[in-house]
């Protein structure tokens, strides 16, 4: 018997032309200028008009049905979807959290009338979601959240504030999780629920946070009296926790868990085009044999979660090592280039290095830190 | 996953179940060989699952055969089941009989003289000879016995080739590839499966020994530091299992699965440090004790890091090839483990 549940997955060429297909594309708008390759770009990188183009291609809503406008494809050709936008480091910051995560949440509980309505967009690059979860007191402990929802006649009344909302300036839609009843007192899980919220509607406000490099991708979101229909209400009423939690752990073992910095390798192999020393062939064997490694892992539970398995003591071991990579991946890199003093590398080297390095504290956080992970693997461990 | 399903597992299982329990790698230890375990894997013909049927074996699926090593490790085997699964291995491709008995091997670029894995227990020695494209079997009662200290049980006695005739010779056409591909991939399932074990052995210490009132396992420091090893034993099991797949997969010309062997050991031998640290560290003294069971896996995983080159050898190796690459062979490399030798 072994512990860990990772099966082999045999090769498939026809997910072997998309990629093809892919690589054509982004190499064809990278070359025509369209977009500067950025590490981090699923998060940071977000440019609607790039958004409508994978749309147009097919390349949004690969996997839900083409009655709500997607495309009838498994989870693994939107896996080589993924995979490849990273590796080029192209913009898809506008519609991957759309296309991840709230699309299956609508087809698993929106009405029909919200499935017709909004996943045909989602598909076309056109709308996008914001999380909705982290507020000022309520970070790894979320089940402190204090944004309500109240019932009245015409649906829900939120009051509240969100934050570290990442793209809900340019978003359509957050899911929120807010709290419709109080908590049964040490039993905080309760009463709490995921609700749809039009971001466009009154009492709506949305303020950017600039981060330390200057961006602003994310955002506070205040609710003031904001009321939304009955349906908006994802999901059980109360039963937001075990949704949430849900989710959480299938979107931690996905490709931009450690491939979201490999621009950054391929830039340095590029600019170093095999010039290097033994101790720089020692490390790119041993960065090249981890990401070989946590793709396999990676993929093995995107096969199990396509057959319907949850695997999620190993999707959150895959956060884990795949946070590590990626800030040890960085650092690796420019130990790669250190016959190369800073000064000579290119002008792209230097961009996407510096965006890289700039980028990096957030990895070991979002999406659950490293401690709650941990905790979350001790646990399943049977250590708590 | 390591397949552990088939008639070879599932057979390699039972045996080493019924009989290695926890006390024969001890008593092994203290000169007690396991000779009815040894025994019982023979009479089932399990040493010869990669002989083919020509040659009196039975040409398993290198897969099944994955799974029995992977048992044989997570048992801390004091016999030499799969140095002498490998020898056979290597004589049916040079179309010579297999051994008779326990078997081990070595490889020409270590010559005239060689340190053979379980050497203490293995009758015959089978040489590769890459320069002159023959395997050779020795008979290892020629072998110099040193007394120097062996990181583990199974570890090494030196064995001096020039001056002994050969038993038996032949040529193969096996490349040197080949033969680290399958060599690399054997070591890498071992390294999984008893990191596994220690794995396991550490949980359940934790969850019964008490300190200032209660259990360790409670104490947030411990759970930290055994979930980290956790995720590297699961990227362990994840390295094995690509590259016994690989091995699997290209059945005919292991050579191909050579990155893929090469990244498992290169991987898991980095890991090692990663695990054995933190099982000792929550273990306490008691880790340290020969009474205790912990040793048997962290000494051979210390030991196994080493054989054929250790993880940095391999990690340069594997970067220099690659730095010969172009980045869309590198990235086709990653994602889809096909990789282009150059």
């Amino acid at each position: 018997m072994q512990r860990f549940n990772f099966p082999v997955v045999q090769p498939d060429p026809a997910l072997e032309e998309l990629r093809a297909d892919l690589q054509a594309f982004l190499m064809a708008e990278r070359d025509a200028g369209n977009f500067k390759p950025e590490p981090e770009c699923w998060m940071a990188s977000a440019d609607p008009e790039f958004s409508k183009k994978m749309g147009k291609r097919g390349w949004i809503g690969l996997t839900w049905s083409s009655q709500y406008g997607g495309h009838d494809k498994s989870a693994l050709e939107r896996y080589i979807v993924t995979e490849e936008t990273l590796r080029a480091g192209a913009p898809v910051g506008a519609h991957w959290i759309a296309d991840r995560q709230h699309a299956p949440m609508l087809i698993a509980h929106g009405s029909e009338a919200q499935k017709l309505d909004i996943l045909p967009r989602i598909a076309a690059g056109e709308c996008y979601f914001a999380i909705g979860l982290s507020e000022p007191g309520a970070g790894s402990d979320l089940t402190n959240v204090k944004t309500s929802a109240e019932k009245v006649n015409d649906g829900w009344k939120i009051n509240g504030q969100k934050v570290w909302s990442s793209g809900a300036h340019i978003s359509h839609y957050m899911v929120a999780l807010l709290r419709t009843s109080p908590a049964d007192g040490r039993n905080r899980h309760v009463g709490l629920s995921q609700i749809m919220i039009d971001l466009s509607l009154p009492g709506v406000t949305i303020k950017p946070i600039v981060d330390l490099s200057g961006d602003a991708h994310f955002n506070e979101v205040y609710f003031e009296d904001v009321i939304v229909p009955e349906d908006c209400l994802l999901g059980d009423e109360g039963g937001g926790w075990a949704q949430v939690t849900g989710e959480l752990a299938m979107e931690r073992s996905g490709p931009e868990r450690f491939l979201s910095s490999y621009i950054t390798l391929e830039t340095a192999l590029r600019q170093l085009s095999g010039k290097m020393g033994s101790d720089s062939h020692a490390r790119l064997g041993k960065l090249i044999a981890n990401l070989r490694t946590l793709k396999g892992m990676s993929w093995a539970i995107a096969n199990l979660l396509d057959q319907g398995v949850s695997p999620e003591t190993e999707a959150a071991l895959v956060k884990d090592l795949g946070n590590r990579l990626e800030n040890d991946l960085t650092l690796q890199v420019r130990a790669l280039l250190n016959d190369l003093p800073s000064e000579d590398w290119s002008p792209d080297m230097r961009r996407i290095m510096n965006i890289g390095v700039l980028r990096s504290p957030p990895n070991t956080l979002r999406g659950g830190t490293t401690e709650v992970m941990r905790g979350i693997t001790a646990r399943q461990l049977g250590l708590r | 996953m390591i397949n552990t399903e088939g008639m070879v597992a599932e057979t390699a299982s039972k045996i080493y179940t019924d009989l290695c329990g926890r006390e024969v790698p001890h008593q092994a230890e203290a000169g007690e060989y396991p000779q009815a375990l040894w025994d019982a894997l023979q009479e089932n013909g399990l040493p010869l699952a990669w002989v083919g049927e020509a040659n009196g074996g039975f040409g398993a699926d290198y897969d099944e055969t994955f799974g029995a090593i992977w048992a044989s490790a997570q048992a801390a085997s004091p016999v030499p089941f799969a140095e002498t699964l490998i020898a056979n291995w290597m004589l049916d491709r040079a179309g010579l009989a297999p051994a008779d008995g326990t078997a081990s091997f070595a490889l020409s670029g270590h010559t005239p003289s060689a340190d053979i894995p379980f050497g203490m227990h293995a009758a015959k020695i089978v040489l590769f000879d890459e320069a002159h494209q023959e395997i050779s079997l020795f008979d290892n009662r020629l072998a110099v016995r040193s007394a120097e200290e062996a990181l583990s049980p199974d570890g090494m006695t030196q064995f001096i080739f020039s001056g002994h005739l050969a038993e038996q010779s032949a040529k193969t056409s096996l490349s040197r590839r080949s033969v680290e591909a399958l060599i690399l991939t054997v070591r890498a399932v071992q390294m999984a499966a008893a990191m596994e074990t220690a794995l396991n052995l550490s949980i359940d210490y934790v969850c019964q020994r008490e300190q200032f009132g209660r259990p360790l396992s409670k104490f947030q420091a411990i759970q930290q530091q055994l979930a980290v090893a956790a995720s590297e034993c699961a990227a362990a099991t994840m390295a094995a299992t690509q590259a016994a797949s690989a091995i699997a997969r290209h059945a005919d010309d292991p050579e191909q699965a050579w990155h893929e062997a090469v990244i498992a050991k290169v991987q898991i031998g980095h890991s090692v440090e990663a695990v054995t640290v933190p099982f000792h560290q929550v273990h306490g003294a008691m880790g340290y004790t020969q009474e205790y069971d912990l040793h048997h896996y962290t000494r051979r995983l210390w030991a196994w890091r080493d054989a054929l080159g250790n993880e940095y050898h391999w990690s340069k190796r594997l970067g220099e090839e690659l730095s010969r690459q172009s980045p869309d062979q590198i990235w086709k490399g990653v994602t889809t483990g096909d990789w282009v030798a150059s």
